[in-house]
C-alpha cells in the first residue's frame, strides 16, 4: 500500500470573478521511503496540491469538490481537525519556498524549534519529551543540518540568518520530529546556486538517514535530477506524465513535458527552442477535455472531448495523452 | 584586445550605510566589443546589478571610468549627454514592476519616443507598431492594452519594445528571464538574439543563470563581492574554468542530463555562504570559501592576469599551479 495516494482530486477556488476550477483530477502516489518530484510551472496548481494533502488551504475561498487523499489508507480530507492535527503533528511535515514567512520574526529560533518538540509527543510511549531531551534535540537538529555553532543560532531571530541559513532551520524544524513523509515545496527557490547545492546535499544526506519519504515540489527539472527517483509532471491542474525521474528526463512523451524539456538551457549550449506559444490557461473557463490542447501541435479532435487518462508508453513511464492511445 | 564599445575601468561604488561601508562594486574592469553579449554572472549581493544601474546612469560611481564609444560617461546622468541616454538601453529584471499600471502599452511606448523627439505624433504611432512587430506581439491588438491584462512574457516583450524605441546601439539586460517560466524564457532568449542579429546590438547580460548563459552570450564575466574574479570567451570558459570560485558554481548548477553533468568540475563542492559586503575578507575576498588557498591568499588581492587569450583571471593558486604546468586544484 501506498504511503500517500491521493485520487482524482478536485479543488477550485468561489472568487468574485466566478469558480476557478484549479486542480482536475490530481493524482499521485509516494510509496514508503520512495522521494517522489512533482513539477510544473507557475500556475500550475503545485502548491494547492500540497496544501489541500496538508489540509491547510483556507476553505473558503477554496472547495475540495471530489476526490480523495490517502495518508495509509485513511482519507486525510474526511478526518477530524484533530485527528488531521495529529497527523501534522507526528506523521506529516513540510518545508516552504519562503522561510521569513514560514519562522515567526517575534521569537527567537530556539523557542520556534523547542515549541514544535514540546508539541511533537515524540517522547517515551507517545508521551511529551523532557525538557533535557528537547534542548539536546534540537542542537543535533540544528547540528544536522550544518549549522554552525548552534547555541548561538538558537538565540537568534529569522531576521539575524541569511537565506541559507533560515532555510536550514526550517529544514530542522521539519526533520526535528522523526516524521515520515516530508513536503518540500520549491524549498531552495530563493537560494542562490551554491547555497542550493549545499541545502540539497544537506537534505539528500538527511533524508537518507532517516528513511523519511520525500514529495519535492519544484518548477526546476534539475533539482529534482538529482534529489528523487520518481517524478509527476503537471500541468494546468492534472498529471501529464509520471515515470522514473531520469527516464523521464531523458526521454520524455508527453508534447508538454517534450515542449519544456527543450527549452531548459543546457550547459552543453545547444541553444534553446522557441518554447511553448500560448500561456497556460485561465481556470475561470479551463479548456474542455485535455486542458493542454489548445497549445499542442498534435492536437486531435477527441482531446478537445474527454480528459486522457494515463497510458502506459513504456515500463513504468506513464503519459496522459491519446497520442498513446494504441 | 578589439575595439571596444562599452569599457569601464577601474570602477567602484560604495554606499555608506548604518553598519558601514559597503563595497557594492570594488575595482572593477572589463569592456563590451561591438555586437558581442558579456555576461555577467554572480549570486546576490555580488553587485552584478549595482554595476549595471551605474553604466546606465541611475547611480554615479564612486570612482574609475565608464566609456561608451570613446565618450566619458561616468559622471552623473543629469550631465550626460541625451544621446548617450538613448543609444544606452536598460531592460529590468520585473516587467510588472517596470512597466507602469495605469498606463496602456501605447503610452508606455511613447514615452521614450516623445523624450526623444524621434517623429511627429503620426509616425509615432507608425513606429510604435514597427517596435510591436519587432518582439512579436500583434500591434492592432495590443497597442491599447494594459501591462495587467497580458502575460509575463508578454509584459518583458513590451519593455524591451520600450527599450528598442530609440534605435539603441547598446542594451543592459537585468536579469530579463529570471522572473518567468523555462517555456516563456525560449521564446524571450530567442527574440533577444534575433534583434542581436538585425539591429546588430551589443549586449550587457546579467543573470545568476550559467546554463543560460552558456547558450547567450560570446564572454562570461563571474563577479564575487563587487570584484571580478574571471572573465573569459563562453566556450572556453565552460571547457576550461580556471578559478575556485566559478568551479564551485559550475558544480552547483543542477542539470537534467548525463552529458552536462560530464560538464561539471567534480572536486569543487560547494561550501559556506557570501560574507556580508560590508565586512569583506581581507585578501583575496573568495579565500574564506576557497577550497584551493595558500598562505597568500588572506593577505594580498590578486591581480587580474591574462592566462590565454582574453580568458583573465584573478587568483593566486590557481596562477600557481598554471605556471608550473599543472591544472589547477
Amino acid at each position: 500500500m501506498a504511503l500517500l495516494e491521493a485520487k482524482d482530486l478536485h479543488v477550485g477556488y468561489r472568487t468574485f470573478e466566478g469558480y476557478l476550477h484549479v486542480l482536475n483530477g490530481v493524482k499521485i502516489e509516494v510509496d514508503e521511503g520512495e522521494r517522489v518530484g512533482l513539477v510544473g510551472e507557475t500556475g500550475c496548481g503545485k502548491t494547492t496540491t500540497v496544501k489541500t494533502i496538508l489540509r491547510v488551504l483556507p476553505m473558503p475561498p477554496a472547495q475540495v469538490q471530489g476526490g480523495e487523499i490517502l495518508y495509509r489508507g485513511e482519507d486525510v480530507l474526511r478526518m477530524s481537525t484533530h485527528a488531521v492535527r495529529d497527523l501534522r503533528r507526528r506523521e506529516i511535515t513540510a518545508i516552504f519556498q519562503d522561510p521569513l514567512q514560514a519562522l515567526n520574526p517575534m521569537f527567537t529560533v530556539g523557542t520556534q524549534l523547542r515549541d514544535i518538540l514540546k508539541d511533537s509527543k515524540a517522547g517515551r510511549d507517545g508521551g511529551r519529551l523532557t525538557k533535557r531531551d528537547i534542548e539536546k534535540r534540537c542542537i543535533v537538529a540544528l547540528q544536522e543540518t550544518g549549522m554552525p555553532d548552534p547555541e548561538r543560532i538558537m538565540t537568534n531571530y529569522p531576521s539575524q540568518l541569511s537565506g541559507g541559513m533560515r532555510q536550514r532551520v526550517c529544514i530542522a524544524e521539519a526533520l526535528s520530529r522523526e516524521a515520515r513523509l516530508l513536503l518540500a515545496d520549491e524549498p531552495t527557490t530563493n537560494l542562490d546556486v551554491t547555497i542550493q547545492d549545499q541545502i540539497l546535499r544537506k537534505l539528500d544526506e538527511l533524508v537518507d538517514e532517516k528513511g523519511t519519504s520525500v514529495l519535492m515540489i519544484t518548477h526546476s527539472m534539475g533539482v529534482v535530477r538529482d534529489l528523487t527517483q520518481r517524478l509527476y509532471v503537471m500541468y494546468a491542474g492534472s498529471m501529464v506524465e509520471t515515470a522514473r525521474t531520469k527516464e523521464l528526463l531523458a526521454c520524455p512523451r508527453h508534447p508538454y513535458t517534450q515542449g519544456l524539456m527543450k527549452s531548459v538551457p543546457r550547459l552543453t549550449g545547444e541553444g534553446i527552442s522557441e518554447g511553448i506559444p500560448g500561456r497556460i490557461p485561465n481556470y475561470l473557463e479551463p479548456p474542455s477535455g485535455c486542458r493542454f490542447h489548445p497549445r499542442c501541435e498534435h492536437v486531435m479532435p477527441v482531446c478537445k472531448e474527454a480528459i486522457p487518462p494515463f497510458y502506459a508508453v513504456d515500463e513504468d513511464h506513464f503519459a496522459a495523452c491519446y497520442l498513446y492511445r494504441s | 584586445m578589439p575595439e571596444s564599445i562599452l569599457s569601464v575601468e577601474h570602477l567602484k561604488k560604495h554606499f555608506p550605510t548604518k553598519q558601514g561601508l559597503v563595497r557594492a562594486i570594488d575595482d572593477i574592469t572589463f569592456s563590451v566589443a561591438p555586437g558581442d553579449t558579456l555576461g555577467l554572472v554572480g549570486e546576490s549581493g555580488s553587485g552584478k546589478t549595482t554595476t549595471a544601474q551605474c553604466v546606465v546612469g541611475m547611480y554615479p560611481p564612486t570612482s574609475g571610468e565608464i566609456r561608451f564609444k570613446e565618450e566619458q560617461i561616468g559622471t552623473a546622468f543629469k550631465r550626460r549627454p541625451k544621446y548617450v541616454k538613448g543609444d544606452l538601453r536598460i531592460v529590468f529584471q520585473d516587467p510588472g514592476s517596470s512597466l507602469n499600471p495605469k498606463r496602456t502599452i501605447k503610452q508606455i511606448l511613447s514615452i521614450p519616443l516623445k523624450v526623444h523627439h524621434i517623429g511627429t505624433q503620426h509616425d509615432r504611432l507608425a513606429r510604435m507598431k514597427e517596435l510591436l512587430n519587432m518582439v512579436e506581439l500583434p500591434a492592432d491588438e495590443y497597442l491599447y492594452k494594459y501591462p495587467q491584462a497580458i502575460g509575463g512574457g508578454e509584459k518583458q516583450m513590451v519593455a524591451l519594445a520600450r527599450a528598442l524605441a530609440t534605435n539603441p546601439s547598446f542594451v543592459l539586460l537585468d536579469e530579463p528571464t529570471s522572473a518567468l517560466d523555462v517555456s516563456v524564457q525560449g521564446k524571450i532568449i530567442n527574440l533577444l538574439i534575433r534583434l542581436q542579429r538585425e539591429l546588430n546590438l551589443t549586449y550587457l547580460f546579467i543573470t545568476h543563470d550559467l546554463s543560460l548563459m552558456r547558450n547567450v552570450s560570446s564572454r562570461v564575466a563571474i563577479m564575487y563581492l563587487g570584484k571580478l574574479c574571471e572573465i573569459a570567451p563562453t566556450v572556453e570558459f565552460f571547457e576550461r574554468p580556471i578559478h575556485p570560485y566559478t568551479k564551485m558554481l559550475l558544480s552547483s548548477i543542477p542539470v537534467v542530463s548525463d552529458a552536462e553533468e560530464a560538464l561539471k568540475p567534480r572536486k569543487a563542492i560547494s561550501k559556506g555562504e557570501i560574507p556580508s559586503p560590508v565586512n569583506i575578507p581581507p585578501g583575496c575576498s573568495f579565500h574564506s570559501r576557497c577550497l584551493a588557498r595558500n598562505g597568500r591568499c588572506a593577505e594580498d588581492d590578486p591581480a587580474m592576469v591574462e592566462v590565454a587569450e582574453g580568458h583573465f583571471v584573478r587568483c593566486h593558486a590557481a596562477l600557481e599551479s598554471e605556471l608550473s604546468g599543472h591544472g589547477p586544484a
